[in-house]
């Protein structure tokens, strides 16, 4: 899931302070699980901005915020109170607030949340970055946990010298993937690959702005 | 002579390292140069050591050369691409720099730019791979070069790492990825070594110890705590409190002149590389002391 965190309120204020109406969208998955964007924290804001002396003209917690056409459809039971904002507040990720954006051509949008990461919730509320969405994965090279993400130099090849009892030189806190990969491809009994000298990565795999259309192409008319 | 021909006649080869300072006044390094002038084989020039801005390798290399000096370029993937390494490379070699060490270089958490944007679009393996491609006139995707490198490439090993076996497998791919020498993370425990040397020799590289000079117990005691795959051992520690502080240089100095004297003395390794940090005028007198001079 795409993790964030709340932004800091008073850079939100700042961003509200020429608007005095606005209209709350949440989400219903990442956010809401995060803490930043369900019915809890959406009410908490109503009351943070109604306390500041904003109206709030209504909220929508969404299916799938990233979800554009969806949004937009679940929005259509709020047009009144959209139609009466100065302003949208998203408090999901970048991707929902550039729903919000598509969806409201003619009103500012204002993020809630920075994004973060796309990590795995290991306890309640605690989060951790699995994946880089590099565009070529190589799991498969490397027992399975993704050295691109987990290494702070993304190294491919082995752990560097600045390993230290399984720890990284960055921190204390992070455990050396390279070792925490050779544990793993011992025990799996997969140290034959470990010594396979992986290539640069092409990370023109991963080019922004991605963009991806899996539909079935329709035949051209002739 | 080259670095490639002292460590292939055989002969016990010193190197020495020099970080070049941050900013444009280079007396005092260059002075430092001056002294080592016919006492060491080569001097090892780093590239931002410990990500700390300074000024690059390859600039110090050219003026070592026009010295008079062997230089070896530290090259990290810290900071540059790949386009960006494989035309440093190039530039080099017209500059006559023939030696260079491939690393991945300290984290930018490590240095004075924290905030900076780490590079490492490939890593020391692989642009181990990449000099032996420019080295044949090709580069790193396989188009012609006009005209070759000629690189002596080397690579770094920490025989002391824990744990081991990664750092071991990962030095066999150096090997294989065209390391012809390489240099240690900074040993104290010469049995230790010993151990590291019998899995090493089996390879077809030289192998250079490093050693850094210990000025103090309290430097000792610091590394042994903040520095990962260095272990000064507690003997060595006593010795220099033992000193007391104000010879506790002189016993640092004994203590580097006699590992390098037993190194040497038993052929363990092929010659070492001398990290002084900062006490670069006291190589000579380390050098004496082990009967190198």
């Amino acid at each position: 899931m795409i993790i964030t965190k709340k932004r800091d309120v008073k850079k939100l204020m700042e961003n509200l302070k020429n608007y005095k109406s606005l209209f709350l969208i949440g989400c219903s998955e990442c956010a809401s699980l995060c803490g930043t964007g369900g019915d809890p924290e959406l009410a908490s804001m109503k009351e943070a901005l109604e306390a500041e002396g904003k109206t709030v003209t209504g909220t929508l917690l969404p299916k799938t915020g990233c979800q554009t056409l969806g949004t937009k459809i679940e929005l259509k039971k709020d047009k009144e109170a959209c139609a009466a904002a100065d302003a949208i507040i998203v408090m999901s990720c970048g991707a929902g607030t550039q729903s919000a954006v598509e969806i409201f051509p003619d009103k500012p949008v204002f993020p809630a949340n920075d994004s973060l990461f796309l990590g795995n919730m290991t306890r309640f509320q605690m989060f951790d970055e699995r994946c880089s969405l590099c565009g070529e994965c190589v799991l498969d090279k490397t027992g399975g946990i993704c050295p691109v993400t987990a290494c702070p130099k993304g190294l491919l090849n082995g752990p560097c010298g600045g390993t230290d009892n399984g720890k990284c030189e960055v921190s204390p806190d992070i455990e050396c993937a390279w070792v925490r990969i050779y544990d793993r491809m011992k025990k799996t009994d997969q140290l034959e690959d470990f010594k396979e000298v992986l290539k640069p990565k092409d990370w023109s795999a991963g080019r922004k702005p991605g963009t991806l259309n899996t539909r079935e192409k329709k035949e051209e008319k002739k | 002579m080259s670095l490639k021909s002292a460590l292939e006649s055989g002969k016990f080869t010193v190197t020495a390292e020099v970080g070049p300072p941050k900013g444009t006044d280079i007396k005092k390094i260059l002075h430092e140069a001056e002294m080592l002038k016919g006492k060491v084989d080569a001097l090892n020039v780093t590239d931002n050591q410990s990500a700390v801005m300074r000024i690059n390798s390859m600039s110090f290399c050219k003026l070592l050369l026009d010295m008079g000096h062997e230089p070896i370029l530290q090259m990290t993937c810290r900071d540059r691409n790949r386009i960006g390494l494989q035309s440093d490379l190039l530039g080099a070699s017209i500059l006559g720099i023939h030696n260079v060490l491939c690393m991945t270089g300290d984290h930018p958490n490590a240095g004075d730019h924290k905030e900076a944007k780490p590079v490492y679009d490939i890593e020391s393996v692989q642009l181990l791979q990449i000099v032996d491609a420019l080295n044949k006139g090709k580069d790193m995707m396989g188009n012609d070069l006009m005209g070759s490198t000629n690189y002596f490439q080397g690579a770094v090993v920490t025989p002391e790492a824990n744990p081991i076996e990664p750092q071991m497998m990962k030095f066999e791919k150096k090997v294989h990825a065209g390391a012809n020498f390489f240099q240690t993370q900074a040993i104290y425990d010469i049995d230790k070594f010993k151990n590291f040397m019998s899995s090493a020799r089996k390879f077809p590289v030289k192998v250079l110890a490093g050693l850094v000079l210990l000025k103090s117990a309290g430097m000792a005691n610091f590394m042994n705590k903040f520095v990962p795959g260095i272990t000064v051992p507690q003997i060595l520690i006593d010795e220099l409190k033992e000193a007391g502080k104000e010879k506790a240089l002189d016993a640092g100095i004994d203590i580097m002149a006699r590992h390098i004297k037993q190194l040497k003395d038993e052929n363990i390794c092929d010659g070492v590389h001398i990290m002084a940090i900062g006490a670069e005028d006291k190589i000579p007198a380390i050098m004496e002391r082990a009967g190198l001079l």
